[in-house]
């Protein structure tokens, strides 16, 4: 009675997940997949194809490239900065935290539209750069890989601030006192206890970081353009331009896998490495 | 405990902060630009491109399709999403533990995926319109926000007084409506708030679900920075801005900032 | 080593409250003193100042000739035991205890020979390659002690350090705390809300309440001439009768109550009497009796509890609400007009509000 209960209750978002996620994923992969016996490679031919092309290489080596700059940058600045809010007095931490929250509901768009004002020829960055005499005339930045990783560290700063904020804060202040009381400065304390209990919650902080970036689609479409393929921009490209559906399945394919194995082996690490637990 | 901090390290925290919000008010100057073209100070102060936007019909439509999608797209994973985090705390040792792994699959997979996957099997094999199948993105999207912020009001609460509740009399299916659900009011507004906001902001399921004649405002904005590059897009999103700030005041006023930061 | 503690006029406040108000307080070297008090009264506020994680508004600490009070926490030298143990859950027992010996640029070796020979000391010797999440809470809190003593500080605080452990093992700990700061002859702060606790093993306690201290003296002393209603009211003198004095005679005093029953009480027993006080008695000192030859306050007897050594009663006397004891002989009913008569030797005097 009480089981079935439970079932039906649930029964309407499992059928929904199931029937229009699950099985139209699996469809997506499932196509992936070539004829037995044709080609070299058998059923894992179009993977074949994918890698024995130059440019879908350097399209999943460059999308490992930013997401991971992305990834150490956002870590190192969202560390410190949270380091400093959690241990601001009550009304500026309040303060601080909705400054940080504000960036991250503002969409994605509105947010790389404002790197595309200012990295562009005639943008503000280049007038300030010729305005100081640093250079003669303006630098093409838009388009280029740096351009991408500055604003999607500037879409991702927020998030981290905003975990690693959580994280420090459920780091019990009695151990940082017992810390203080046994000899431990400030800088001792967050060397020896605070980043060790911090770890679990910085993987957790990265793995956000890493496969948002990694699938992300508007900010490299914007400010990376054609000449920037990623990986979201090329299965976009290929499925909606190029209408190769064959080539975007396995696109897809290969970025969930790379998302499912970096979730699976970060939260497993995490687990591991959390002193916390008992 | 506030301790003194690092001067250095106030310094950098400052300048993270100057990063975040710089760009968001030099797009607010932009959108104020006389100019048709965009500049940085604005030259000459004109609020047109505000006009603008409502006069450029694509505008006007997608703006009224993205609404319809947040609001019908949140209403439906409320409903379905409210009784699944209902029966995984309350039933949780009867239902198997994959399932609350399924319900962060929409999480998990990236968008990219699922939009891609609903365009080949929803659009095209099934057939099912452009505005059904928009919809079904976006309430797929936003079902594990709801069961994951519901579940997490529904953890905090006490279950004894619904057996209470039961115990007086109270019919099971009514104790929910007049016992559960007001407990759990907070968490509710909050999975609809943010709900709402994800998927007002959606760009990669949505972009692969719109069709001629039927668009979201994300979307949009994107086609029209293709072609033009115009104050009209800052004044868009020195809207968007605004609305998002209303909805951050309306969220601090009745729950506390703290929800969404979680 | 070890020194002696000086809090001198410390007010301190929490935003705009007060907390404590120009509170003094000394420890003598080597003197184990225990701030009790319920929650609020005071005392964890005064040992966080001590230790230096929170800033008195005025007044200053010294520990010897040391003055602490504008000095950051981690140059203090004091050996903290927490109330949660807050045992670095990422470190193992050795290297909890190891810690602070780190932090003194104690060398590597030397470090785990001190450790290992302070785990010994509390029993934990074969724990020492665990993780706190392993141990038991009385474990734990062995091993907070090992960490807060191999440091070897002039000064110990501990607060509340036993509210975590049941009953039993409460008991023995405090023994055991007792034990190591006698034979370290360690100077020690200790902070309690656990009367038993606090008269079992202090040399001196000190009763606080809305942020000042009531009465500093012996466990003994507290026990049986608390200086004032709220002390008295505290060690369990539940019973408090306002008196005058009605006639003299050599250390034989006559009172009189508010509703017109004499006693006469011993100034030789209970001290010096003035000529207004409040007389103070446990349940236990006052006997409920029906002789009509009892000298006592007349009383109409209501609800009788079975205590198992006695029968309590609670009493109406002229206006008055008591409790007072009864024989297990003689179990009185609801109504019953006796006599509570108090017994000098139970009794405290007191100088009224």
């Amino acid at each position: 009675m009480k089981r079935l209960a439970g079932w039906m209750l649930a029964t309407p978002a499992t059928l929904a997940i199931a029937l229009l996620l699950v099985i139209p994923v699996a469809g997506t992969i499932g196509m992936t997949f070539g004829t037995p016996g044709q080609g070299d490679w058998g059923i894992v031919q179009p993977y074949a194809d994918f890698f024995a092309s130059n440019f879908r290489r350097r399209v999943l080596w460059r999308t490992f490239e930013v997401a991971g700059y992305v990834t150490v940058i956002s870590l190192a600045a969202g560390l410190v900065t949270a380091y400093v809010v959690a241990r601001c007095p009550a009304w500026t931490k309040s303060v601080l935290v909705v400054l940080a929250v504000f960036p991250l509901l503002t969409g994605v768009i509105v947010r790389s539209f404002a790197w595309l004002v200012l990295l562009g020829r005639e943008g503000m960055v280049n007038q300030f750069l010729i305005w100081t005499g640093l250079i003669d005339g303006p630098l093409t930045m838009l388009y280029t890989p740096g351009a991408v990783i500055v604003a999607m560290v500037y879409i991702f700063v927020p998030l981290m601030v905003l975990v690693l904020v959580g994280v420090l804060e459920n780091i019990p202040e009695d151990l940082l006192q017992a810390s203080s009381s046994l000899g431990a400065g400030p800088v001792a304390s967050f060397f020896q206890v605070t980043l060790p209990l911090a770890v679990p919650g910085l993987i957790v902080g990265a793995v956000l970081v890493f496969t948002a970036s990694f699938t992300s689609y508007a900010t490299p479409a914007l400010l990376g353009g054609t000449r920037q393929m990623m990986m979201g921009t090329f299965l976009h490209q290929s499925a909606m331009v190029r209408f190769d559906w064959p080539g975007a399945a396995v696109v897809a394919a290969i970025m969930l896998a790379v998302i499912l194995a970096t979730v699976l082996v970060m939260t497993r690490l995490a687990k591991r490495l959390n002193p916390m637990a008992t | 405990m506030p301790t003194r901090i690092h001067p250095l390290l106030i310094a950098f925290t400052v300048v993270v902060y100057l990063f975040l919000l710089g760009p968001l008010i030099i797009i607010f100057g932009a959108s104020l630009s006389d100019t048709t073209y965009l500049t940085f100070p604005p030259q000459g102060l004109s609020l047109r491109w505000f006009e603008n936007i409502w006069e450029i019909s694509a505008f006007r439509r997608t703006i009224v399709t993205s609404l319809q999608m947040a609001f019908l797209g949140t209403l439906i994973a409320l409903i379905i999403g409210i009784p699944a985090a209902y029966a995984l705390n309350r039933h949780r040792v009867s239902l198997p533990a994959w399932l609350s792994t399924l319900f962060v699959l929409p999480i998990l997979v990236p968008e990219m995926v699922i939009g891609f996957s609903l365009l080949r099997s929803v659009t095209v094999q099934m057939g099912v319109p452009v505005w059904y199948a928009l919809l079904i993105g976006h309430t797929l999207l936003v079902i594990p926000y709801v069961i994951r912020v519901v579940s997490a009001s529904l953890a905090s609460f006490d279950f004894s007084v619904e057996e209470a509740a039961i115990s007086l009399g109270s019919h099971p299916a009514k104790t929910f409506f007049t016992i559960v659900l007001p407990n759990i009011r907070s968490g509710v507004i909050a999975a609809f708030i943010l709900s709402f906001i994800t998927s007002i902001n959606d760009v990669s399921v949505s972009l692969f679900l719109t069709g001629p004649g039927i668009s979201t405002l994300p979307i949009q904005l994107l086609a029209h920075m293709e072609q033009f590059f115009d104050p009209t897009i800052a004044s868009v999103s020195v809207v968007l801005m605004m609305l998002t700030i209303v909805v951050m005041i309306i969220v601090e006023r009745t729950l506390g900032l703290a929800v969404v930061a979680k | 080593m070890t020194l002696p503690l000086t809090i001198e006029n410390i007010t301190a406040h929490y935003g705009s409250t007060k907390v404590l108000e120009d509170l003094s307080l000394s420890l003598a070297e080597g003197e184990l003193v225990s701030l009790l008090g319920a929650s609020g009264c005071g005392k964890t506020t005064t040992l966080r100042l001590v230790a230096g994680f929170l800033q008195p508004t005025s007044g200053a600490i010294r520990l010897g000739s040391k003055d602490l009070t504008r000095l950051p926490a981690h140059q203090r030298d004091i050996g903290l035991v927490f109330q949660n143990y807050a045992l670095f859950p990422h470190l193992t027992v050795r290297e909890n205890v190891a810690f602070g010996l780190k932090q003194r640029k104690v060398a590597s070796a030397e470090r785990t020979k001190r450790a290992d020979a302070m785990l010994d000391r509390v029993g934990l010797a074969h724990l020492a390659d665990r993780l706190p999440a392993a141990l038991s809470g009385g474990q734990k809190q062995r091993v907070a002690l090992a960490r807060a003593l191999v440091i070897e500080p002039p000064l110990l605080m501990f607060d509340e350090p036993l509210s975590n452990l049941d009953a039993k093992l409460r008991v023995d700990m405090r023994v055991e705390i007792r034990q190591l700061q006698r034979a370290n002859g360690t100077t020690a702060l200790y902070v309690t809300h656990d009367q038993e606790e606090a008269f079992s093993i202090s040399d001196r306690v000190a009763i606080m309440h809305q942020g000042r201290i009531m009465q500093l003296d012996t466990p003994e002393t507290l026990y049986q001439r608390p200086a004032n209603a709220f002390v008295a009211n505290f060690v369990g003198f539940e019973n408090i009768v306002p008196l005058s004095v009605t006639a003299r005679n050599g250390a034989e005093v006559t009172a009189r109550s508010d509703s017109g029953a004499e006693l006469t009480l011993s100034q030789d027993q209970l001290g010096a009497i003035p000529d207004r006080f409040l007389l103070a008695t446990r349940p236990d000192g006052l006997q409920v009796s029906t002789d009509p030859a009892a000298v006592g306050l007349p009383a109409e007897l209501g609800l009788r509890t079975y205590l198992g050594r006695a029968y309590q009663y609670q009493a109406q006397a002229g206006g008055l609400s008591l409790v007072a004891n009864g024989p297990l002989s003689q179990p009185l009913e609801t109504g019953t007009a006796a006599k509570l008569v108090p017994n000098p030797e139970q009794c405290a005097i007191l100088q009224p509000e």
